[in-house]
């Protein structure tokens, strides 16, 4: 069974540091598998590795980055989010909407505080209400995309002044040579990585999503802890949205459609486990970029798109399998 | 109250959905009044019978603790080499359709099975990846099928009832009466309600997992098969975000998500609570956009009452 | 609506006018129901649907059903059987699929329910189960703008193509009308590359961004409608290259109609989603009335460059 078998890991189990390369491999697998990807990709195609195209990839990758930053804490907590791909679609399509109307600086709050609003209502229904994580937010994904729509009446919403708006900094502007939306990435997940690692905030989150009882008997109030998983992962989704409301300058109801899975690919293919306690947001940003140069690579080699999807089946279950068989010392398991 | 509650918690003859699916077809047979006739109730038959059949197998996998996302996608395929391979006659496309989704299924039963990786992530990745390889077969292209059998067969009926339905309703009897008469039904419940105690007790936990994957493979490609019936075609998109309304249909049913708990029955019931609803709220001409909200808040408020009205369970366990 | 007046589609959209008001006084009331294809993903479905409700409350006899299949044709199948359920005395379909919806469509047929396919086509095979097509003719717009990409290069150069949603009648018959047209006209230009934008501007831009770093040298962008073709300016002005590049879309929305005023869009194609809502009804009822209605009604749909801009409205989508 596979959830059994992955429970019986000791909860906040830091990684076990091996001598040797062997053991360095099997450790950092998917750093490597990384590498070697890179290294493949740029065999056959000369543009790979220009900077222009590593920029691209990264800037692009930024927007499913960022919300995958706030998704895995969700499941280092113990629960699942998916619907920050309509909160995405809501929020992008609320501050494009208002920019024109109260000015970018209340835009921006707005959306903020109603992205937050939802996230709220997320946190309180599996928080407080101890209800089905997976259950609620694929609700939720229905019940904010029909906001979306009732909100703006099913029409595209657009910025009129394209090029006078300083509102064009979070998708379009560079700092120091480097896009913005990455530089928000990059301090975003350092942020979190922090708050998770060096907190007692981020200990109660691990240790809330590894034994719920025990963090319990310990005195952590588990429900906010689980409540406020949630805030951090819809002020993702609106920063996600400032990169892509400012990138496209207008925004279609839809827009955010099928980013949760994206999502959950690229934390998977990280190695976050997805039964809480466990994780960090740094295999969540490498395994965000191996998904988008595995994107970019095969467009640049001339597969057609969809062959991306059959790459990436058989890459999360490899990641997932080897990271398992590593730890578990065999390659499968022993159960008929 | 708490004689309800009483009622809920005995051994009620009657589930919570079906009060609930009642509610609603009494709600809509006063609110239009096109509801309340053979045509429309056959129609939800009909209209169900798609996310129903998926359904069924998906109640035996969630009741082992494990989740297929990837039956949309299994539908899809199976639908475009149902259209797709006609050339080599109708029979042996519907056979290779059919056939490929038992495989499709084995092979995420059997990944389950030997890697022990979690069944949300493996079948995660073959949504994404059986998707592509719809798209890879079918070169983007949508299928049409020059053979009018395959769509009359679709539209066809026995009496005043429509075969689609008929064989929703048998399937779904069959596979009743297999969870609740059989040995492999009472394996069902063992294995999601304690693996390890399950082993002990010599069931072959990997090999039940991935016949009851298999299962599941077989009823999306045969919903697959039928849809394309309905539709004399197949599009390379179909069954897109069906795993979502399927899994929905399921847990409104009843059955947990954590495994050893759940019921066909209740599943019809889910299934036809999303029909009804769908139905109903087309013939009171509700926006699409307000029915996208109403199913979502339902899907929570049911959510809620089962909570309020289940003794809180020990097991804090989540996905 | 058109200043120009030698437009055919103003004459229709006042010949819709005037028989909404004529109609008024007939003595027949009509249950109409439409099926579309999924209102809210982009704003001509939406617009669409606003000016259709409008139409058929303005004239007054007509009782219409409103469904929206939400992009899956599973579903819209299932509102077909409804509103054959419902006896309405026409059916307007705007297909999820120009394929998958013929059966749908016969079984209305035979139960005697005149169909009217609106906006995109369905196969030939489908053809004999309707009473009439009524939408634009999106092979021939295809050609149009393979033209206009002919004219800009001057009959010289490499370009790619974003493409509408794979499966797509409408984004399949407007990448063939495009490409033949193109090969026919002009062999001096060369399309490098087709990738498809699913009709979504985000999407439109990463993937052309992604040409900007495959390809040294772009001279021409043809997308399957503005909205795409704005995200592709976008991604362009990012890397400093859309003075060198020509953009041609279809289907133009407000965005493009700016870009074309600010000189940073070539050309699009004029299609207003108000004729093409009213010219629907209008061959439903025509339909209904018992006259003699073409198999194929198309509306015009005009190029649109810079010279001719201020013929046309801003569009409201």
């Amino acid at each position: 069974m596979a959830s059994a078998e992955q429970t019986k890991q000791p909860v906040l189990k830091g990684r076990v540091s091996r001598a040797g390369i062997l053991g360095f491999l099997s450790a950092q697998g998917i750093l490597v598998f990384f590498l070697l990807s890179m290294f493949v990709f740029s065999l056959f195609s000369e543009q790979f590795l220009s900077q222009s195209n590593i920029m691209t990839v990264v800037r692009q990758a930024s927007i499913i980055g960022i919300i995958a930053v706030g998704v895995t804490v969700v499941i280092i907590g113990g629960n699942l989010d998916l619907s920050v791909g309509s909160m995405l679609s809501f929020a992008t399509v609320l501050v494009v909407d208002l920019h024109d109307k109260i000015g970018p600086m209340n835009a921006i709050l707005v959306m903020f505080a109603l992205t937050l609003l939802l996230g709220a209502v997320n946190g309180f229904l599996v928080g407080l209400m101890r209800l089905n994580s997976l259950i609620v937010t694929l609700a939720m994904l229905s019940v904010i995309q029909g906001l979306v729509l009732i909100y703006s009446g099913g029409q595209n919403v657009d910025i009129a002044n394209q090029g006078g708006t300083w509102f064009a900094f979070f998708g379009r502007g560079y700092v120091l040579g480097i896009a913005v939306p990455v530089l928000l990435f990059g301090l975003l997940a350092i942020l979190v990585q922090c708050l998770m690692s060096y907190t007692g905030y981020g200990r109660r989150i691990f240790a809330v999503g590894g034994n719920p009882m025990a963090a319990v008997y310990s005195g952590i109030r588990k429900n906010w802890c689980v409540f406020s998983t949630y805030l951090i992962s819809a002020f993702c989704v609106a920063c996600a949205a400032l990169v892509l409301g400012s990138r496209v300058m207008g925004s279609q109801n839809n827009v955010g459609q099928g980013y949760e899975l994206l999502v959950l690919a690229g934390i998977i293919l990280g190695g976050t486990s997805l039964l809480g306690g466990a994780g960090s947001i740094w295999k969540t940003v490498i395994g965000v970029l191996i998904l988008g140069f595995i994107q970019n690579g095969l467009l640049l080699m001339g597969y057609p798109y969809y062959t991306q999807w059959i790459v990436t089946w058989v890459i999360i279950i490899l990641a997932v399998w080897l990271d398992l068989a590593n730890k578990r010392k065999r390659l499968l398991t022993t159960h008929s | 109250m708490t004689s309800i509650k009483g009622f809920f918690r005995g051994k009620a003859a009657i589930q919570p959905i079906w009060l609930f699916v009642i509610a609603i077809f009494i709600f809509f047979s006063f609110m239009s009044e096109y509801f309340l006739s053979l045509g429309n109730i056959t129609n939800i038959l009909v209209q169900t019978s798609t996310i129903g059949l998926i359904a069924l197998g998906m109640t035996y996998v969630m009741i082992n603790g494990n989740i297929d996302l990837s039956v949309g996608a299994i539908l899809g395929l199976a639908a475009s080499l149902a259209v797709g391979l006609q050339d080599h006659g109708l029979t042996i496309a519907i056979i290779a359709a059919l056939a490929s989704g038992m495989l499709l299924g084995a092979l995420n039963g059997l990944v389950v099975w030997k890697t022990g990786v979690n069944a949300f992530i493996v079948t995660l990745g073959a949504m994404l990846g059986i998707r592509g390889l719809i798209f890879l077969y079918t070169g983007e292209q949508s299928f049409y099928s020059m053979n009018f059998a395959f769509a009359d067969f679709g539209a066809s009926t026995i009496g005043p009832i429509p075969v689609l339905a008929i064989i929703f309703l048998l399937c779904t009897l069959v596979m009743h009466l297999v969870l609740t008469r059989t040995g492999h039904g009472r394996n069902t419940f063992a294995v999601g309600g304690n693996p390890e105690a399950s082993i002990d007790a010599g069931i072959r936990l990997g090999r039940h997992m991935m016949i009851n994957f298999i299962i599941v493979g077989f009823f999306a490609a045969l919903a697959g098969v039928l849809l394309a019936s309905q539709m004399g075609a197949a599009t390379p998109n179909l069954g897109r975000d069906y795993e979502l309304w399927t899994i929905t249909a399921v847990v409104l049913g009843g059955t947990k998500l954590t495994g050893g708990y759940g019921s066909i029955t209740g599943t019809l019931g889910g299934v036809l609570a999303i029909g009804i609803l769908r139905n109903g709220m087309n013939l009171m001409q509700v926006p699409a956009f307000y029915v996208l909200v109403v199913l979502g808040v339902i899907l929570i408020s049911v959510l809620i009452i089962d909570k309020k009205l289940n003794v809180p369970s020990t097991k804090e366990v989540r996905i | 609506m058109a200043i120009n007046n030698t437009l055919k589609m103003s004459v229709l959209a006042a010949s819709v006018f005037v028989a909404s008001t004529t109609v008024a006084y007939a003595e027949n009331s009509y249950r109409i129901g439409i099926t579309q294809n999924n209102v809210g993903v982009d704003s001509y479905q939406t617009t669409y649907e606003r000016a259709f409700v409008e139409a058929a409350e303005a004239a007054g006899n007509i009782d219409i059903v409103v469904l929206d299949a939400g992009g899956d044709v599973a579903r819209q199948i299932g509102q077909m059987q409804d509103l054959v359920q419902q006896q309405v005395d026409a059916i307007i379909i705007w297909p999820t699929n120009g394929q998958a919806v013929i059966p749908a469509i016969r079984q209305a047929n035979n139960a005697g329910i005149p169909v009217v396919v609106t906006n995109s086509k369905i196969a030939d095979a489908g053809m004999d189960f309707i009473a009439a097509f009524s939408g634009p003719d999106n092979v021939e717009q295809g050609s149009s703008s393979a033209e206009m990409m002919c004219d800009a290069l001057g009959g010289e150069g490499q370009i790619v193509q974003i493409s509408g949603q794979p499966g797509y009648t409408t984004a399949i018959e407007r990448a063939a009308g495009f490409e033949e047209r193109l090969a026919e006209l002009c062999p001096g230009v060369e399309l490098m590359e087709t990738q498809p934008g699913n009709w979504n501007r985000e999407r439109a831009q990463r993937v052309m961004e992604d040409f900007l770093t495959k390809y040294d040298r772009i001279d021409g962008v043809y997308s399957g409608d503005d909205n795409m073709g704005v995200g592709a300016l976008n991604a362009a002005k990012d890397a400093g290259r859309a003075g060198d590049i020509v953009f041609i879309g279809a289907t133009n929305f407000a965005v493009g109609y700016d870009a074309i005023a600010r000189g940073e869009y070539y050309g699009s194609i004029y299609q207003s989603p108000v004729d093409d809502a009213h010219a629907a009804l209008q061959t439903a009822l025509d339909v209904l009335a018992g006259e003699d209605v073409p198999k194929l009604n198309f509306f015009e749909t005009p190029k649109i460059t810079a010279e001719n801009l201020e013929e046309f409205d801003r569009p409201v989508f």
